[in-house]
């Protein structure tokens, strides 16, 4: 298992944010579901190794993240896009993926290849010596992702990736977590049961801090035939689920 | 967005190069390079300096050390606002940019990130002050008459570059707010330009101040390190401080994030504790500073007695009468010399007593309490001379007052002497009124006190200078004297100066 969560619960003072979640999760596509404010960025967030859990246990690529040394190894094999991308708008794309290579201490002589070939795999390369003031909010989500996926990460963790994405760069984008799904685990947080139904081999759906449901998207699509409410299957199992959580 | 597995694309402006194995932080580096504020500040610094410090320290008489000495109180503190802004910008870049959740889940530690960032700033930031030194030291080299460059007052302005984009640098990381950068810019002008103003006599601890160039009330003077070499005792301790100063809070921004792990921050403890400790010793030997004879700091634990010898020099000398014989770095000031002291080389040449030529010697300080200096001047009379404290084009200074300030003390020294042969430096030496007369004659209007009344003739000096009762005898034969040609009055003297000096000769006498 590259990620193995035991009772990982975190606190913002009083704001119990994540409340003792346990997720084992292997190589593939996991989509992480849940409504706004669920929890579903701080766990993505412990998992980045960004901030430390209140308590429990986190181990990464069979790693604890909690010692420096292992941690710092976990990072180099990690791959993160945030929900908020912050960025630096007088790099150009190619700079800015060279930038976050370099800070994964991706070998220098392998740096140039592997930038180049995280912007063709976003569909960037016509814009690689654009600087990223001038790009738009879905070429900017690109950038992200390529600098996410510039070192091949093991472990690659995606904060609502598809935000901003055109419908045709949405769907090349869920070819691209299947393949990249293939040699790694991917977890994919966001609200958009679409993209979870179209590329995850299994899901999570969180509420309040908790995990209310772990199974596959047809686990979850059979939550919904009696009770959910939306227009597609998964969106009825996901209102299904939810519900049943919160009465 | 391909699914596909890739192969790395051609055209692409970092495209692998074969044979090239550029390091990563090396990689880095010039990233941060080609994205830094103070290359954007570079003209700023140039304008600032060339504004503030580059005309007025090239209006300055073109010797080295008015020059370099100058250049060192100035350059840092014109650069202080560029520089620090940039710092400060660069290092709050990442709080600014909400980059921070996107780093800090990278494997490279934090401090090696900031280090890459504060060297692209502070590389581009010594690049506007090596511009500065060079534009200066180029145009000092074409114009000098005599030496070479001061090298001192370069390497503690270049060393401050690092302190001050430090300082900006750590503010900038640590408060990573659009405010900060004004703030600290602010406080790092104020405090450096105070840290100058607050030095007090040759013990004083400010003088560790990178912008303090010799001893506080003397600084930048024509005769400091000309007849003597450049001590670098103050500039070694201002060095050590920048530095130390740069080392310590480079290495407390270590020590201030978890995110660089226990090995590195131990390592990053030992160069604050260093650099901390490295800036305290700085200080604490600036405070055992005293002044040297010639104008310049000594600090016992750096100095080296070797340095102690005379620069050896050949002087540059007028064809005149009597020649004036001066250090070449004031070759410059020969003519206005000999045109402001001619008449009386010429009046006095081959009379006994006269010099054979006179010879331009080193002042000699010494410290008073607090700030005050006295210049001991040391001269013996007769063959030898300090040159005013100001020469043209210093502030304020003018050649009508540099040839004044010339007939006051070394014309009037000159005449004294021959007139009054082995008495005039005697204190108890009263000159009779045709000596003063003749005196009076032979400098300019105002060399000589004039008296409103004929009681002031009993004291018959006043300040150095001979006191000559108005509308007395005495001042009329002064008025006839001073009208004849300057070969007449040599001519008279010839015949009379036994007698003058005797004091048989009364003022009626006089031509």
């Amino acid at each position: 298992m590259n990620v193995e969560i035991t009772e990982l619960t975190r606190r913002f003072g009083r704001n119990l944010a994540v409340a003792g979640v346990d997720l084992q999760a292997g190589p593939g596509v996991f989509g992480l579901l849940g409504p706004n404010g669920a929890g579903k960025t701080t766990l993505l967030r412990m998992m980045a190794t960004v901030i430390p859990p209140t308590a429990g246990r986190l181990r990464l690529l069979g790693r604890d993240p909690g010692a420096y040394g292992p941690r710092r190894e976990i990072r180099r094999r990690l791959g993160y896009l945030p929900q908020n991308l912050g960025y630096y708008p007088g790099f150009t794309v190619v700079e800015f993926v060279e930038y976050f290579a370099l800070l994964k201490e991706t070998p220098a002589a392998r740096v140039p290849a592997a930038v180049a070939t995280a912007i063709e795999r976003v569909d960037l390369g016509g814009k690689a010596r654009a600087k990223l003031r001038t790009l738009s909010g879905g070429m900017l989500r690109r950038v992200g992702i390529a600098q996410a996926i510039v070192n091949e990460p093991e472990l690659l963790l995606l904060d609502e990736p598809t935000a901003g994405l055109d419908p045709e760069q949405r769907v090349q984008f869920r070819a691209l977590l299947r393949d990249l799904g293939q040699r790694a685990t991917v977890v994919v947080s966001t609200h958009l049961v679409e993209d979870v139904g179209a590329a995850c081999s299994e899901v999570a759906l969180m509420d309040q801090g908790k995990i209310v449901f772990q199974g596959t998207p047809a686990e979850l699509t059979a939550r919904g035939t009696e009770h959910g409410t939306g227009d597609a299957p998964l969106e009825r199992g996901y209102t299904a689920v939810l519900a049943a959580a919160r009465s | 967005m391909t699914a596909a597995t890739p192969v790395a694309p051609g055209p692409l402006p970092v495209a692998p190069r074969a044979g090239v194995a550029v390091p990563g932080l090396a990689r880095l580096l010039r990233l941060e390079l080609r994205h830094n504020a103070m290359l954007w500040l570079l003209p700023v610094a140039g304008a600032l300096f060339w504004f503030n410090g580059y005309r007025e320290i090239m209006a300055l008489p073109p010797m080295w050390n008015l020059r370099a000495m100058t250049l060192q109180n100035r350059l840092l503190l014109d650069l202080t606002i560029p520089v620090t802004a940039a710092a400060a910008w660069m290092g709050s870049r990442e709080g600014r940019r909400n980059v921070a959740d996107l780093v800090a889940g990278t494997a490279r530690p934090r401090w090696a990130r900031q280090l890459a960032t504060w060297a692209a700033t502070t590389a581009w930031a010594e690049v506007a002050c090596l511009a500065c030194i060079a534009a200066v030291y180029v145009m000092t080299a074409r114009q000098a008459s005599w030496g070479g460059p001061l090298w001192w007052p370069a390497v503690v302005s270049a060393a401050g570059i690092p302190a001050l984009t430090a300082i900006g640098f750590a503010a900038g990381a640590w408060f990573p707010g659009r405010f900060v950068t004004p703030l600290v810019t602010i406080v790092a002008f104020f405090g450096l330009g105070f840290g100058t103003q607050a030095a007090s006599g040759d013990h004083s601890y400010w003088q560790i101040s990178p912008l303090t160039a010799g001893a506080f009330d003397i600084g930048a003077a024509p005769g400091v390190a000309t007849f003597y070499h450049y001590l670098p005792d103050l500039s070694i301790a201002q060095v050590m401080f920048t530095t130390g100063i740069t080392f310590g809070i480079l290495g407390v921004l270590g020590v201030s994030s978890a995110l660089n792990g226990p090995r590195l921050r131990r390592l990053a403890a030992v160069i604050a504790a260093a650099g901390l400790a490295a800036a305290g010793t700085a200080v604490a030997l600036a405070g055992t500073g005293r002044l040297d004879p010639h104008g310049m700091i000594v600090i016992p634990a750096l100095h080296d007695a070797a340095s102690n010898q005379p620069v050896r020099y050949t002087p540059a000398c007028s064809r005149t009468a009597i020649p004036v014989c001066v250090h070449p770095a004031f070759a410059v000031f020969l003519p206005a010399m000999t045109a402001a002291v001619g008449p009386e080389l010429t009046e006095i040449a081959g009379l006994p007593g006269a010099p054979a030529r006179i010879s331009q010697v080193a002042e000699v300080y010494q410290q008073e309490p607090q700030n005050g200096i006295v210049s001991l001047a040391g001269v013996p009379g007769g063959s030898t001379f300090i040159l005013p404290d100001q020469v043209p084009g210093e502030p304020g200074a003018t050649s009508a007052q540099f040839a004044g300030d010339l007939e006051d003390t070394l014309g009037l020294q000159l005449i004294r002497d021959v007139i009054l042969g082995e008495n005039a430096s005697a204190v108890a030496a009263r000159p009779s009124q045709a000596q003063l007369a003749v005196i009076a004659a032979s400098v300019r209007p105002g060399s000589v006190w004039l008296g409103p009344s004929a009681a002031d003739a009993n004291a018959p000096e006043l300040s150095g200078r001979p006191l000559l009762a108005l509308s007395s005898p005495a001042a009329r034969a002064a008025h006839r004297f001073a009208a004849l040609p300057p070969d007449a009055k040599h001519a008279w003297l010839a015949q009379h100066l036994a007698a003058l000096r005797a004091g048989r000769i009364p003022p009626a006498q006089l031509p």
